[in-house]
């Protein structure tokens, strides 16, 4: 059928307006404003936000915008367990301590610290720093930050940080100066280290005047950057505080939100959305590299990868055997392959530059005939082995998880098969406290941001922890004695004597060091520190 | 039967519906390995803390109390206390509907501006190029996983020619649109505009292509009908028997599955939500998995249970009025 020329005509420039239409359009939606808008508070982008209304806007070439993998569940510096929301959350509070780049305490708002007996420890609080509120630090507040953490009659919590504090009873204010008196069942030389790691210091009277609830949604710390905006579930916006006591920030203002997906986060990254993306995947990380906008950087990790073995049962109560799953893994090979080099290979387990690290130590060598001779000295020849791994859950775990099995197996008497585990299932059969319903052989990775092997030796290989899998009287002994020894070089001697001693006995297959990996924009400058915090006080940008 | 008497049968029906959801839901969490404990507590939590926690979380009750607990709460809208964020399940939930609604309405409208067109089109010049390229289109879209489609869009949209915002909602609709009513300020909604396409378009594209191919079937089939062939005749132009006749009764089952959709892409924005860091129910249930929050998992899936049961009702009540020979009975 002939069609109406002068229809089809009309058609054709209808599409053709509409297309241009569309273009201009478009072009509009994305026009800078819109960039600038996503990171611009005019309070109202958020369904459930809370605009405290502190501080103005900013200058967008003074703002940064961090992307992390969750958004925080709180921001009661109390009530979690996450690094993601602390790395929030440490924007504007902070520790009792600070650490140097080695992880060493060094003054922070404690300025003297000392032990007075084997039950209390003394600390000297900092004069002259002003809480958000515009009310100063008192010894008080410190004082209550510290029980509300160990005490659940404090402070309307349980906290979940106990434990963090372990062995510390509570605290008071001390009878003369601006000091608090922590007291604790017993010697307990981790008590400064875990002021250094752990209970950020709020304000008694701002918390005790507010119901849980709000506390949960705003924040008033003693931090470099206060509170702007916080959107549940979206993001949060901070603001330089003039009258921090350390000095003002260089960046005025932060906007933390998160983005579970990696690939999201590198292409925010490379389209100049974000300025730092983190827990980047080893195998992006070339992609980011070869931007000329982006660059990577990296620190060593608090985190160790370990493969465990179970000291009770066949084949793995014995030494012999636990040794030769040590030789028979390349680990150089999968630090190059699987982790692109971003990963140290260890030989006990603790991390360098921790207090009882022994650096006389060296990673098994990959041998895989001494493993077999080894395998065959056990008795265990021929032996069918299982190792659980709890899927996803570390940095490229999976696949390392998988190597290792592969070496393994690769022994001509020894089967190795893999079983890969919901990290829930698998982390209740561990902590029940019941070792016999501990799996075997099973890949953990353990974080310890107090810079101490205790918090490495003493959960996994003393009896009657929740999750010890190895006991042996000498090791044990060892580390008992370091957890109250209050000398430190006889207690940094018993802790490198007790790795030594782990090492020789095997009682893991030692994995690697994960390493911390972010994607930055090249106009920003940072060093990154192995606790996994990306505080903005650190950074410049040019 | 009068509309009203369909109603409320519907709405019986659906409430025994939402009951069935909310126990298979509830079940779910029996049926999953792992504790809520393990994820709540630390790794290094001795059994004591372990037991407390799963004291505090009501995890020591037996089924029967929990579920009986469960439903006295949802009759009076209360869904629990997230485990994780320590707030009302039901007020994070709700907060979090919003976005998905915007984006899910928003896939709809893609699909709807190019699937029909293009299936009128594909039927109207059938073994044409246009044709071919209509079919091949939707084979494609309908072979095409979502999170494989978004994370490419935004690869060459976003990263290689800058034209599109990568991810994020930087501003609800409403907000947007109160922006543009009381201040006369278009940032919004342009922002609001930017960030939605390259989701709009990667949840839109399954349901544009299977569009496209239900609507091309119908007009083939209306197209041979002998009430075309008079129009025809009649002398009308093609355009009016085509889009006036033809089309006009192949909207009816069009119709149908787009009320159905409607409610689909709600659940199927998931992934999408997650490519495209899209604060919605998506993100939310994923979150909530990762971390065993089973107040929110169970919130959220009986929220979409819900919104499934009322889309059929609405579709239903409205099919029958849209097409009179279908009875209500």
């Amino acid at each position: 059928m002939p069609e109406d020329t002068s229809e089809r005509m009309s058609r054709r420039n209808y599409l053709r307006f509409a297309g241009a239409a569309s273009a201009v359009a478009l072009a509009g939606c994305a026009g800078e404003d819109v960039e600038d808008f996503d990171d611009d508070d005019d309070g109202l982008d958020g369904d459930d936000g809370t605009d405290t209304g502190n501080g103005d806007d900013g200058d967008e070439d003074n703002h940064l915008h961090i992307a992390q993998t969750q958004n925080p569940t709180t921001l009661d510096p109390h009530d979690h367990r996450e690094t993601t929301t602390d790395n929030v959350l440490l924007q504007a509070y902070e520790f009792h301590f600070e650490r140097d780049l080695d992880g060493n305490l060094v003054e922070g708002l404690v300025t003297d610290w000392e032990i007075l007996d084997e039950e209390r420890y003394w600390i000297e609080i900092r004069e002259d720093v002003p809480f958000h509120s515009g009310e100063d630090l008192l010894p008080s507040d410190s004082a209550f930050s510290i029980n509300r953490v160990v005490d659940a009659d404090v402070g309307n919590l349980q906290s979940p940080q106990s434990d963090q504090l372990a062995g510390v009873t509570g605290a008071e204010v001390a009878d003369d100066g601006h000091a608090v008196v922590l007291h604790t069942d017993g010697p307990n030389p981790m008590t400064f280290a875990n002021l250094g790691s752990y209970c950020p210091v709020v304000q008694e009277d701002w918390i005790m005047d507010r119901e849980a609830e709000e506390v949960a949604a705003d924040i008033n710390g003693t931090g470099p950057y206060q509170l702007e905006e916080f959107v549940d579930g979206e993001h949060t916006d901070f603001t330089r505080f003039a009258d921090y006591w350390g000095g003002e920030a260089s960046i005025e203002t932060l906007r933390i939100d998160a983005s579970e997906e990696a690939s999201t986060r590198i292409n925010s990254l490379r389209a100049g959305e974000i300025d730092i993306a983190t827990a980047v995947p080893p195998t992006d990380a070339g992609a980011i590299e070869g931007d000329d906008d982006t660059y990577i950087a990296d620190a060593p990790s608090t985190r160790i990868l370990m493969l465990p073995m179970r000291y009770d049962v066949e084949p793995f109560d014995s030494q012999e055997f636990r040794q030769a799953m040590n030789y028979a893994v390349d680990f150089d090979s999968i630090i190059d392959n699987v982790l692109s080099g971003f990963g140290d290979a260890t030989a006990q387990p603790t991390l360098e530059g921790y207090f009882g690290h022994n650096p006389d130590l060296d990673p098994y060598p990959y041998d895989p005939e001494r493993a077999e001779e080894l395998v065959e000295e056990s008795g265990h020849a021929g032996v069918e082995i299982e190792l659980h791994v709890p899927a996803g859950r570390y940095l490229q775990s999976d696949e390392i998880a998988q190597a290792c099995v592969g070496y393994i197996d690769d022994l001509d008497n020894v089967n190795c098969e893999i079983n890969m585990r919901d990290f829930g299932e698998l982390a209740g059969q561990l902590l029940d406290g019941d070792i016999t319903s501990t799996p075997p052989f099973f890949l953990i990775g353990w974080g310890n941001t107090t810079f101490d092997a205790q918090n490495n030796l003493l959960p996994w290989l003393t009896g009657g922890t929740s999750q010890y899998t190895f006991v042996d009287d000498e090791l044990e002994e060892l580390i008992l004695d370091a957890r109250t020894e209050v000398d430190e070089d006889t207690r940094e001697q018993l802790m490198m004597d007790a790795c030594a001693r782990a090492h020789d006995l095997a009682v893991f297959v030692f994995l690697n060091r994960e390493y911390l990996i972010y994607g930055l924009n090249q106009r920003v400058q940072w060093d990154p520190t192995p606790d996994e915090y990306t505080r903005a006080y650190e950074m410049s940008l040019q | 039967m009068s509309q009203y008497q369909f109603l409320i049968r519907r709405g019986l029906q659906g409430l025994l519906v939402v009951w069935g959801v909310v126990t298979l839901v509830f079940l779910l969490r029996f049926m999953t390995p792992g504790s809520p404990v393990d994820f709540v507590a630390p790794l290094d939590a001795s059994p004591e803390l372990r037991a407390q926690i799963a004291r505090n979380l009501g995890l020591d009750q037996p089924i029967y109390v929990q579920y009986a607990q469960y439903l006295g709460g949802l009759i009076q809208g209360d869904m629990g206390y997230s485990y994780i964020r320590g707030r009302p399940a039901s007020g994070i939930i709700v907060s979090r509907i919003p976005a998905t609604l915007e984006l899910a309405v928003a896939a709809t409208v893609v699909a709807i501006i190019c699937s029909i067109p293009l299936g009128v089109l594909s039927a109207t010049r059938r073994h044409q190029p246009t044709d071919y390229a209509a079919t091949t289109f939707s084979l494609v879209g309908i072979s095409t996983p979502n999170f494989w489609l978004g994370i490419m869009l935004i690869m060459v949209v976003s990263v290689g020619l800058g034209i599109l915002p990568t991810s994020r909602r930087p501003i609800g609709l409403i907000p947007a649109i109160e922006l543009l009513i009381f201040q006369f300020e278009t940032v919004g909604i342009r922002a609001w505009i930017a960030h939605m396409i390259l989701p709009a378009v990667t949840l839109g594209t399954y349901f544009t292509a299977m569009i496209v191919r239900l609507t091309r079937s119908g007009m083939l089939d209306q197209l041979g009908q002998p009430y075309v062939e008079a129009a025809r005749a009649k002398g009308l132009p093609e355009t009016l028997v085509t889009y006036k006749h033809a089309l006009r009764n192949t909207m009816i089952p069009i119709i149908t599955v787009l009320g159905l959709q409607l409610g689909s892409l709600i659940g199927g924005a998931v992934i999408t939500e997650f490519v495209f860091n899209w604060p919605g129910l998506g993100t939310l249930i994923i979150d909530a998995i990762r971390v065993r929050d089973w107040p929110i998992i169970q919130g959220a899936l009986i929220v979409i249970g819900i919104g499934f049961v009322v889309i059929n009702i609405v579709v239903d009540a409205l099919y029958a009025r849209l097409n009179p020979r279908v009875s209500l009975e």
